[in-house]
């Protein structure tokens, strides 16, 4: 396998925008290195921005479609069909006034939003849009995300301690709750995949759903694992059948409640990036991330054309950029759906679900993988 | 042994039967997409009030013989009727009247009960204010007439449900002159009317 690897990698058919840029600035006459810290930066502001205009974009999406859901029309007036709405949003946030209640705990209740957001926006480190198309194809990628997701709760668990409020500090409990209990049943759904595709590389994982579109996609290997990791990344998220920690009816606004101006947004913002990075997730691992429905490569070839013509490696980017965002789309659409579907379950039955449900089936999940990878290395990746 | 597989198929099926149920609303949810909104965008467009509306009550101070009936029905005798007898004609002279809209539930038993039909509901139902003492309103402010929402050139009328044609739901970009369905009031009368009329003849014939 590592030598099919390197092999896959020499053969390399995506673009290679790094190759190019330190060429074009090394032929300028700079010299390579500093071509490179050239380079650094401007991945990270891309990426950085691209997951912001996400999140404004997904807010607009969420309030559009509970519209639809609940027959109504949704933001109208700003903009063309409302879509000014979270420019509008962002802004007031940023301009309301920065509240500290008098008797919290001040480092504390600044570092919180904080220490949620950050995190969150490091973990898009490894999300690819295509061969070459992200930030660092680091050896322990998904590895990555689950570690820093679980930093997350140490933040919900410091802004709802510091806020010296009843409801902050039992939001932050509860998101604590959630959140450790999730994240283990997530963790072995992933590593199904893993053992499937033998490593921890996001972009591995995606070149072993290639070749066959959409009937390679882990999604029909992994019937269990995809269920089971989605209704844990709602619970990571906290979205509506799982946001406890908000819960607006009992607990106010849980965590959030003492916060106002931009620190309220930047949870805000973690949230939604969250959802992002969490769809964008389930696309790359059960859902053969930035192939097309059916393989490029082979038209390509049936049609005559090299896999290293440049048109087509420019149409393949911007086509695998293109299908990773819209299937993170198409995912996120369906949490805003089951947000007005599913009734919020109570604490007590969510911790039920996550230890005595999810838990084990997603051990006989891995154990089954296991089996079948050992029974049908050709199919389930030996 | 069986006992333990009884209970994994039981706790499967009820993960599948839950899967199954919540497929269902999801489903439910994404139909309600497709229809149409029915919002209202209350200060340009506005519902035309039914006939029966309750709204805002309004008083014809000549009509009002100060009997205080209104008083008497009303769950918390709410009308202040200020009148002093007067002996030359042995009447009663009603000097003010006053409902105070910011406690009035408009249930309307005032309205009912009036032996000379002084009190009356109109389609009003934009009552509000900074003070609720404006809400105060005495015989002179009870004595006005609302302004009708299909005569107001800013404001877009929309027809209420049940005045809608059949199978239509959506109030917006109906056609003028459309029909709502079923008979209209009137008509079911004219058409008693024109029956009772046929009748009358037969029976007469039926006497000779």
């Amino acid at each position: 396998m590592p030598y099919q690897l390197t092999l896959l990698k020499t053969m390399n058919p995506g673009i290679d925008l790094q190759g190019s840029f330190v060429q074009v600035l090394t032929d300028l006459g700079l010299p390579v290195g500093v071509a490179k810290v050239v380079w650094i930066p401007l991945p990270m502001l891309v990426v950085l921005v691209g997951a912001t205009v996400a999140v404004l974009v997904t807010t607009w999406l969420e309030r559009k479609i509970s519209a639809a859901a609940q027959q109504r029309i949704g933001p109208e007036y700003a903009g063309p069909l409302g879509m000014l709405i979270p420019v509008a949003d962002g802004l007031k946030l940023l301009f309301k006034e920065d509240i500290i209640p008098m008797k919290a705990d001040r480092w504390l209740f600044t570092l919180g939003p904080a220490v949620v957001v950050i995190p969150v926006f490091l973990s898009f480190l490894i999300v690819p849009f295509g061969h070459n198309l992200q930030i660092t194809d680091l050896g322990i990628g998904i590895f990555l995300w689950i570690a820093l997701s679980s930093i997350a709760p140490i933040g919900l668990l410091m802004a709802g301690y510091s806020s010296n409020n009843k409801y902050s500090l039992l939001g932050g409990l509860r998101a604590a709750a959630q959140s450790i209990s999730y994240e283990i049943p997530l963790a072995l759904s992933v590593l199904a995949i893993v053992m499937m595709s033998n490593s921890l590389s996001t972009v591995d994982i995606v070149e072993q759903q290639a070749g066959f579109g959409i009937l390679g996609w882990n999604i029909w290997r992994q019937p269990i694992g995809f269920l089971i990791f989605w209704i844990a990344a709602l619970a990571e998220c906290e979205r509506l059948p799982f946001d406890l920690p908000e819960a607006e009816e009992e607990l106010v606004a849980g965590y959030q409640t003492e916060y106002a101006g931009m620190k309220f947004g930047l949870f805000y913002l973690g949230s939604y990036v969250n959802l992002v990075l969490s769809a964008l997730l389930f696309a790359v691992l059960y859902l053969g991330g930035w192939e097309f429905l059916v393989p490029v490569g082979a038209i390509a070839d049936w049609i005559g054309v090299s896999e290293t013509t440049a048109w087509l490696q420019v149409l393949t980017g911007a086509l695998g950029i293109v299908m990773t965002v819209f299937k993170a789309y198409l995912l996120i659409f369906l949490a805003i759906l089951l947000r007005w579907t599913l009734p919020r379950v109570r604490i007590d039955q969510l911790l039920d679900l996550g230890w005595k449900f999810l838990l084990p089936i997603s051990l006989v999940n891995l154990l089954l993988t296991a089996a079948l990878k050992l029974t049908f290395p050709v199919a389930f990746g030996g | 042994m069986l006992k333990f597989l009884k209970q994994v198929s039981d706790y499967t099926k009820e993960a599948v039967q839950a899967a199954k149920y919540i497929g269902q609303g999801l489903s439910v949810t994404f139909d309600h997409m497709q229809r149409r909104p029915i919002t209202v965008q209350y200060p340009y467009e506005k519902l035309i009030p039914s006939e029966r509306y309750r709204g805002r009550i309004h008083f014809e101070f000549d009509k009002c013989i100060s009997c205080e009936v209104c008083v008497r029905v009303c769950p918390i005798n709410l009308p202040v009727v200020d009148w002093e007898f007067n002996k030359e004609t042995k009447k009663k002279k009603l000097n003010h009247y006053s409902i105070d809209f910011g406690v009035c539930i408009f249930c309307g038993n005032c309205v009912e009960y009036c032996p000379t039909n002084c009190l009356s509901m109109t389609e009003e139902y934009e009552l509000s204010t900074y003070d609720r003492h404006e809400l105060n309103f005495d015989n002179v402010a009870l004595g006005r007439l609302p302004y009708k929402v299909t005569q107001d050139p800013m404001v877009q009328p929309m027809r209420e449900l049940a005045y809608l044609p059949k199978g239509v739901l959506d109030p917006h970009g109906l056609p003028p002159g459309s029909r709502r369905a079923g008979k209209l009031p009137e008509e079911i009368v004219e058409e008693l009317e024109r029956q009772s009329a046929k009748d009358e003849p037969k029976k007469e014939d039926a006497k000779k």
